[in-house]
């Protein structure tokens, strides 16, 4: 196995082209490998231990009832746990076989990298072109003006929202609605070019019909990213993942294909979980 | 006297407040029924009225009694008095006033008619006085008892004293904000007047235009230096001159500390260093001022004449040379210091008003922290740090210990901040020090320099809130 696809210390330049052939991984392949990841606030530990491994090219659900732990272990993914003053991160993940909690990896490279959206849609109060460009920008991914549009209106055709916004690209971002908010956010995320996309309950505050668009869109992002999504919806798990993980209480209490974590769970918390009697 | 009448007044109602909530209990009690209110509200009902009207008479009594006895005695003047002229017919009666109240007379010694006029009026103001005092006691009296058994009797179970003591809190609540407005309203109202009678005396546009500012006027007319000049322009210039170097310190230093504060600082380092600037946002502006007078000013003074020491001969050497101890630069900059902890405090909670998720957004996407801050928090805060930055403007404006200690009394037309200023509010100090007297221009001047002053902030601040208001309505 090839052990860095990428050096998480240089800026990335793959921006709009297509992928080095021999990069391209399955499904199959693990992007992320966790192990025993522990992770305390001050003197509370949030995550007691916890081994998993998360495919490429594909969606891996995390469900469990709150305050388990699921959004805690999402963020040690690009380590935004760093910004927690309080927060203590222990045990390996490896990102392509590569530690990402490594004293050389810099967290600003590796957020490059993976990618995040959160549960309240954030664009930044500037235009939705200056959001889109805004990751490009600090990473100076584009040298002219052409390319910087090139990379605007490729992501969000990705985002699925070039089409609503073509013709005010220069309007605030903040003046979209709630569903377009959130496909501008993962617009924005995908203009850096990651490989990962984390989302933590990406349509906890929007409507049914937003929330059916950023799972199409989900579907369609997992062709080219990993992708890890915390969601309360186990409807929503079920209908977007390929993975599902449980978490009861910071730990990782059964992980297994979708299909079986929802039919035929292994664990009794998990079974109780998914049919409604706790949670 | 009246202390005392006040005193029993409060005793009075104590007991009243006894005897309302004892007989609320005892009623509920023979009638065997749960009462609508408790019986500490039915106490409350009596004590309220048999204090309020009584005591609202005393303080009427109080603030106009003087001078309904004047306006009684004054009311007739004897023959002899009216051959006085104006001037000591006033000096009469304030000496009748001062022997029947027991206060000191003036040395005027008044003999023949003056004098049986004077011990008329003597003894007339006196019966006068007792017999408003005595009208006073009786009305208080009957006022308190009236009200206190008025309300005694309508105690029962099913009388509302809740509600009926809920309405006399609000009352009581806006009586306490109206005192606040007629307060500022009456303060307006007399630097209008006063300002309205300088105006009489000197132009506006001469006042606001003029470049000629000294405030004397002529004893004799052939005095020397006799035309006085109100033209502030060089006061305005010196406050804008000392307000700008004052920003120049306060706005970067205070700024970037809050930056410091909001988004780096451990929890350990904020609970050291916003305590030691809230102490330095206490220290009283009067110490400021001899800081800057005693150390600031004479090391400035030092540093730049032994910076003119280097450039021996030129003229620019020479002028540093002789640089003195009062100039714009050290009032600007103490001024600037006293407003740091200002400018951080406000800074501080509209950056951290600015909502997490924005920055969550932006350090996901791989930026860094400084990044971060310059190209999403900042100009998310810049509404509200721009309002900051003009309310500590307008406290700059505003500021008089520092400049009066520190700047100079020289009114110059100068830009230059080595050179000695003075300022709105320096300038207001020196004409109303001292022995005054209250219809000359010179010291009617400095009402229309507080006009000017507080028109001037109160723009500033108007619009500093609404900049602020708007801001934090963005996020909410």
């Amino acid at each position: 196995m090839k052990l860095y696809t990428r050096p998480l210390y240089a800026p990335d330049t793959s921006i709009g082209k297509p992928r080095d052939p021999s990069m391209t991984t399955t499904a199959t392949t693990p992007k992320f490998v966790a192990r025993d990841v522990k992770v305390h606030y001050g003197d509370k530990q949030a995550l007691h231990g916890i081994d998993i491994d998360i495919l490429d090219k594909s969606v891996t659900a995390f469900i469990g009832p709150s305050g388990c732990g699921k959004s805690t272990f999402l963020r040690c993914l690009n380590r935004m746990n760093d910004t927690i003053p309080s927060a203590r991160v222990d045990g390996t993940i490896l990102l392509d076989g590569e530690d990402l909690n490594d004293r050389k990896v810099d967290p600003v490279v590796l957020r490059a990298r993976v990618g995040m959206v959160f549960q309240k849609p954030n664009p930044f109060p500037k235009t939705i072109y200056e959001n889109v460009a805004y990751g490009p920008k600090i990473h100076g991914l584009a040298t002219s003006k052409e390319e910087m549009d090139h990379i605007v209106e490729s992501s969000l055709k990705k985002a699925s929202l070039w089409n609503e916004v073509s013709d005010r690209l220069h309007q605030q971002g903040t003046g979209l609605s709630g569903g377009q908010q959130q496909r501008l956010v993962i617009a924005r995320a995908i203009a850096v070019g990651p490989e990962v996309i984390l989302m933590d309950e990406p349509c906890s505050a929007l409507d049914p019909i937003a929330t059916a668009k950023i799972e199409e869109l989900i579907d369609e992002l997992r062709q080219q990213f990993c992708i890890v999504i915390v969601t309360h919806s186990m409807a929503q798990a079920a209908r977007v993942s390929q993975k599902t993980a449980f978490f009861h209480l910071g730990n990782l209490v059964e992980v297994g294909n979708t299909e079986d974590i929802f039919t035929n769970p292994k664990d009794q918390r998990t079974q109780d979980y998914i049919t409604g009697r706790f949670g | 006297m009246t202390g005392y009448l006040f005193l029993a007044l409060i005793v009075f109602s104590v007991a009243s407040f006894m005897f309302g909530r004892s007989l609320a209990r005892r009623k509920a009690a023979a009638q065997g029924v749960r009462a609508h209110s408790l019986p500490a509200f039915s106490g409350w009902f009596v004590a309220i009225w048999s204090f309020i009207p009584a005591a609202v008479v005393l303080l009427v009594l109080v603030i106009f009694g003087a001078r309904l006895e004047n306006a009684i005695v004054q009311s007739d003047v004897p023959a002899a008095v009216q051959q006085l002229p104006e001037l000591n017919q006033g000096l009469f009666f304030q000496d009748v006033r001062a022997i029947a109240n027991g206060g000191t007379p003036s040395t005027t010694v008044y003999d023949g008619e003056l004098k049986a006029a004077f011990d008329h009026k003597v003894a007339q103001a006196r019966s006068v006085d007792s017999t408003i005092n005595l009208g006073a006691y009786v009305l208080t009296a009957v006022l308190a008892l009236a009200g206190g058994l008025l309300a005694y009797t309508r105690i029962s179970p099913q009388f509302r004293a809740r509600n009926s003591v809920e309405r006399w809190v609000s009352v009581f609540l806006v009586a306490c904000s109206v005192v606040a407005i007629l307060t500022t309203l009456g303060i307006i109202l007399s630097l209008l007047w006063e300002s309205l009678r300088f105006f009489q005396s000197v132009s506006p546009l001469d006042f606001l235009f003029g470049t000629h500012w000294s405030p004397q006027i002529a004893m004799r007319a052939d005095q020397v230096g006799s035309s006085g000049g109100f033209g502030a322009v060089p006061l305005f210039i010196g406050t804008f001159l000392i307000m700008l170097i004052a920003m120049c310190v306060a706005a970067p230093v205070g700024l970037f500390s809050a930056i410091y504060l909001s988004e780096y600082a451990t929890p350990f380092m904020r609970a050291w260093i916003k305590p030691v600037l809230e102490i330095l946002a206490g220290v009283p502006t009067v110490v400021y001022g001899f800081f800057a007078a005693l150390v600031v000013g004479p090391s400035f003074r030092e540093f730049f004449n032994w910076l003119g020491a280097f450039m021996p001969g030129t003229p620019m050497g020479e002028y540093l040379m002789n640089v003195q101890n009062q100039m714009a630069l050290v009032a600007g900059v103490v001024m600037g210091i006293m407003l740091i902890p200002f400018v951080s405090s406000l800074s501080d909670d509209i950056i951290n008003s600015v909502p997490q998720s924005l920055r969550d957004g932006s350090l996901a996407m791989g930026a860094t922290r400084s990044e971060t801050i310059k190209k999403v928090v900042l100009p998310a805060a810049l509404p509200g740090i721009s309002g900051a930055m003009l309310l500590a403007v307008s406290r700059a404006i505003g500021e008089t210990m520092i400049v009066t200690m520190a700047a100079g009394l020289q009114a110059k037309t100068t830009l230059n901040p080595l050179d000695t200023v003075t300022t709105v509010t320096v300038q207001i100090v020196t004409l109303l020090t001292g022995d005054q007297e209250f219809d000359s221009p010179k010291t009617l001047a400095a009402f229309g320099l507080g006009l000017t002053l507080f028109i001037v902030t109160l723009a500033l601040n108007l619009i500093a809130q609404r900049i602020v208001q708007k801001y934090q309505e963005q996020y909410d």
